[in-house]
């Protein structure tokens, strides 16, 4: 046991932080999320320079090679910062092709993503907004070489400026809802596509998907027909983790700024920070990071190793959801009004702790998990 | 990054539950949560029992030195404490083995160290802590219990109190003030003495639950050996906070807690209530969830902490973090059960009682943790003051 990081894990840290510092200061954060892309097309060309976007694809695709743990701790960073745009949507959205693509599908997409040529985004979500198999509706249907999808896709980040969209997608009512699911890589410039942005508390380019009528070509369907849930399950669990990460990240530069803040603010002649209730709330928070800091790592170790940890992803996320929530809100109460204001970094995080919680499944839907992984019937 | 534990470790860790299993099925049913060993003869026996089994294997002295007869790894220290923590086994006197043995290590001379280690290790002398006072708990300095120093000796009076199993132990180890005149922190000693010593009474208190684990010390006259003490003399504040750090192993507690989890996941997918098993109500489901998503996170936290113990990095906030963090989750624990349980919940050790009594009893035991060894508000001083540098208000 040793849980240091790697020296390689500790360059890419200080890469990523000193990278975004410079790049992707506050003032651009809130300055994207009124632009109507959401992100910043030159940032993310010299992200590419750096490798980011093929960091966990083979080097055989172009990519850098890197394990799962070594992406949790560049995304860690990218949380630590806040990077709005389409590098998670992307990134996860690379797994199903890692993990189930055929080698032409891989052969065509991993070298283009890794390249940073392609903005990828997934489609799971619809009116029910659950992330469980029977809030998948939407059709697709075979006709000739092509299946024809229709129905709505709701909360799919970046789909306004994605290449391709990875569609969830019913293909049959089985006699479990689980049953039935299938996966396709859509174009998203294929004719019948249609996309909204959502407006959302953090401001992170949601949209609606309307698919008319989109013919899609077989050749495109990740996987066997009507067996895509085990995909979904693999997406969610490290979707989670990798959002997870991100979360981590993010509660850490809460702690910090509020614990700076409070050395800084003076009130009754003294710093804030030398108020025991205050003390204790800021002792509380740093300790519950730290739990949520070492949950992470523990369980993007075992993915990275390839062990079996669907029960452990959920409990993560699960607990990191509330634990984010909960720094954030109190580091925005501590700050005092300046803490509610547009401009104020702190309340930036406080949205998007929100968002966080719901990617990849809020706290409940992982709860449910957690029972039945730990054995109640 | 890596949480694999090497072969050599596996083997050992397995060596530790197996053992373990086996005393498990020995165990006196009315031993629930450790501190019950100084309740009842049969637990302290039994105590006694596993201690023995535990010093042949050398499994005592573990983390020592090889010079003092340990493997010198911290580790294996960790390991042993998960076993004995998933199955309830005794055996290891935190007072003697967790406490003072390190820090006799640390801070006792060769003498001192030459004395007092090998019976440590050998579990033949059985150990208590004399540091509070009525006037003294948290602000464990402004003590008055006094060690004058004549000749060869030192005379005490006074009163200590609280002190965990002094009415089973042969030895104690106590903080006494030796000046008179000198300025608070620099007027302490610690002490250590044979229980057996003319001029000491011991009174057991009643703890809410019935129980003795703790009690009143007297001091009418009582004459120490000089030679028995630990650091320099009036520097016994420093050895005083050597002895703090080497806290209660916190992975005893979360590893019970993971058993009584199972245990818990167990009954309520047997036990029916509105015609279905407890297990299927989602309300249920979610509390258990939710302590479950905790306890994961402690244990992660607690493997952290070894490892920064094993490359003698620890900082006093992370074994602060780790304390509040599993002894507040207890709590949340205890009380969630106890919910689930309903009228259950309140039934001591009887053929009514659900999992042999043992909520019952952890209901009134969670203050153990969270009020011992400095309460969870001196923790979270530690975190603000010494971890993230907030100003201290005089
Ligand atoms: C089960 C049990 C076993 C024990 N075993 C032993 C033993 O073996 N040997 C031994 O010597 N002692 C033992 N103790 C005593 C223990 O160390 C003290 O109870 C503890 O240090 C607190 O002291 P106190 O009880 O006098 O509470 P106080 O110090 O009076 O505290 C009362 C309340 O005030 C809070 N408080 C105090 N100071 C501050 C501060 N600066 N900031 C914020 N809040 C503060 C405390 O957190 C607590 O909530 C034991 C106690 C218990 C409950």
């Amino acid at each position: 046991m040793d849980l240091r990081f790697t020296e390689a894990q500790e360059i890419l840290r200080k890469m990523a932080r000193d990278f975004l510092t410079t790049e992707c200061p506050k003032t651009l954060v809130r300055e994207l999320e009124q632009s109507e892309k959401g992100y910043s097309p030159e940032l993310w060309k010299k992200m590419a320079e750096l490798g980011w976007m093929g960091l966990i694809i083979p080097e055989e695709y172009e990519g850098m090679g890197y394990t799962f743990q070594d992406l949790t701790v560049l995304v860690e960073e990218i949380g630590r910062n806040i990077l709005p745009g389409p590098f998670l949507s992307t990134i996860t959205s690379t797994f199903p092709i890692l993990e189930i693509g055929n080698e032409e599908q891989k052969k065509e997409f991993l070298p283009q993503i890794a390249r940073g040529e392609l903005i990828l985004t997934t489609a799971l979500l619809e009116a029910e907004g659950t992330f469980t198999a029977t809030g998948i509706t939407t059709k697709a249907t075979a006709q000739d070489n092509n299946l024809i999808i229709n129905g709505t896709k709701l909360f799919v980040e970046m789909a306004h400026v994605a290449d391709y969209i990875i569609c969830a997608t019913r293909t049959k009512n089985g006699e479990s809802p689980e049953n039935g699911i299938t996966l396709f890589i859509v174009d998203s410039k294929t004719s019948g596509i249609d996309q909204e942005v959502i407006p959302t508390m953090a401001m992170d380019k949601q949209c609606e998907v309307r698919f008319e009528n989109v013919a899609v070509p077989r050749k495109n369907m990740l996987g066997n027909i009507d067996e895509g849930w085990p995909i979904i399950e693999m997406l969610l669990r490290k979707g989670a983790i990798v959002k997870c990460a991100e979360s981590v990240g993010a509660m850490q530069t809460c702690v910090e700024m509020t614990v700076a803040y409070s050395k800084e603010r003076v009130q009754y002649e003294r710093p804030i920070g030398a108020f025991q209730a205050l003390q204790h709330i800021m002792a509380d928070i740093w300790t519950s990071m730290e739990t949520a800091r070492y949950l992470l790592y523990y369980v993007a170790w075992l993915e990275s190793e390839g062990m079996p940890c669907a029960k452990q992803a959920s409990m993560a996320k699960a607990y990191i959801n509330e634990v984010y929530k909960n720094v954030s809100k109190w580091a925005v109460r501590l700050f005092g009004a300046i803490g509610t204001t547009y401009d104020h970094d702190i309340a930036l995080y406080y949205r998007r702790s929100k968002a966080a919680d719901i990617a990849f499944g809020g706290t409940d839907f992982h709860k449910e998990l957690v029972a039945q992984g730990i054995g109640l019937v | 990054m890596d949480f694999e534990l090497t072969d050599e470790q596996k083997a050992r860790r397995k060596e530790f539950f197996d053992i373990c299993r086996e005393l498990e099925k020995k165990k006196p049913p009315n031993l629930v949560g450790l501190e019950t060993i100084y309740d009842h003869d049969e637990c302290w026996e039994f105590h006694l029992h596993c201690a023995k089994q535990f010093a042949q294997k050398g499994w005592l002295s573990l983390a020592w030195p090889p010079e003092y007869g340990g493997t010198g790894n911290m580790m294996d220290r960790v390991l042993f404490a998960e076993a004995r923590g998933y199955h309830g086994i005794p055996g290891v006197d935190v007072f003697g083995v967790g406490m003072l043995a390190p820090t006799l290590i640390q801070a006792g001379n060769e003498e001192v160290k030459k004395e007092f280690l090998p019976p440590i290790a050998r579990a033949e002398i059985m150990w208590c802590e004399l540091w509070s006072e009525p006037n003294a708990g948290s602000d464990l300095a402004a003590l008055s219990t006094t060690a004058i120093r004549r000749g060869d000796e030192y005379i005490i009076n006074g009163q200590k109190t609280w002190n965990t199993g002094a009415h089973r132990a042969d030895w104690g180890f106590g903080v006494f003030k030796t000046d008179l005149t000198a300025r608070k922190h620099h007027n302490l000693t610690f002490i250590l003495l044979d229980m057996k010593t003319p001029g000491i009474t011991v009174k057991p208190i009643p703890y809410m639950d019935g129980g003795r684990p703790f009690c009143e010390v007297y001091f009418d006259d009582v004459r120490v050996p000089a030679k028995n003490i630990v650091g320099q003399e009036n520097e016994g504040w420093a050895v005083v906070n050597t002895l703090a750090g080497f806290e209660r192993s916190s992975l005893t507690e979360i590893m019970s807690l993971v058993r009584a989890l199972e245990d818990l996941v167990k009954f309520c997918n047997e036990t029916k209530r509105n015609g279905q098993p407890l297990s299927k109500d989602p309300v249920i489901r979610n509390r258990i969830a939710q302590l479950a998503c905790e306890l994961e996170a402690a244990r992660a936290l607690a493997y952290r902490v070894a490892d920064l113990q094993n490359r003698n990095e620890m900082a006093l906030m992370d074994a602060s973090a780790v304390k509040i963090f599993s002894s507040e989750l207890a709590e949340r624990f205890v009380f969630t059960v106890t919910d689930i349980l309903g009228p259950y919940g309140q039934v001591k050790l009887s053929r009514w009682a659900p999992m042999g009594g043992a909520w019952e009893k952890m209901y009134q035991g969670c203050f153990v943790t969270t009020i011992s060894m400095g309460t969870n508000e001196i923790q979270r001083n530690i975190i603000a003051w010494y971890g993230l540098g907030l100003p201290r208000m005089k």
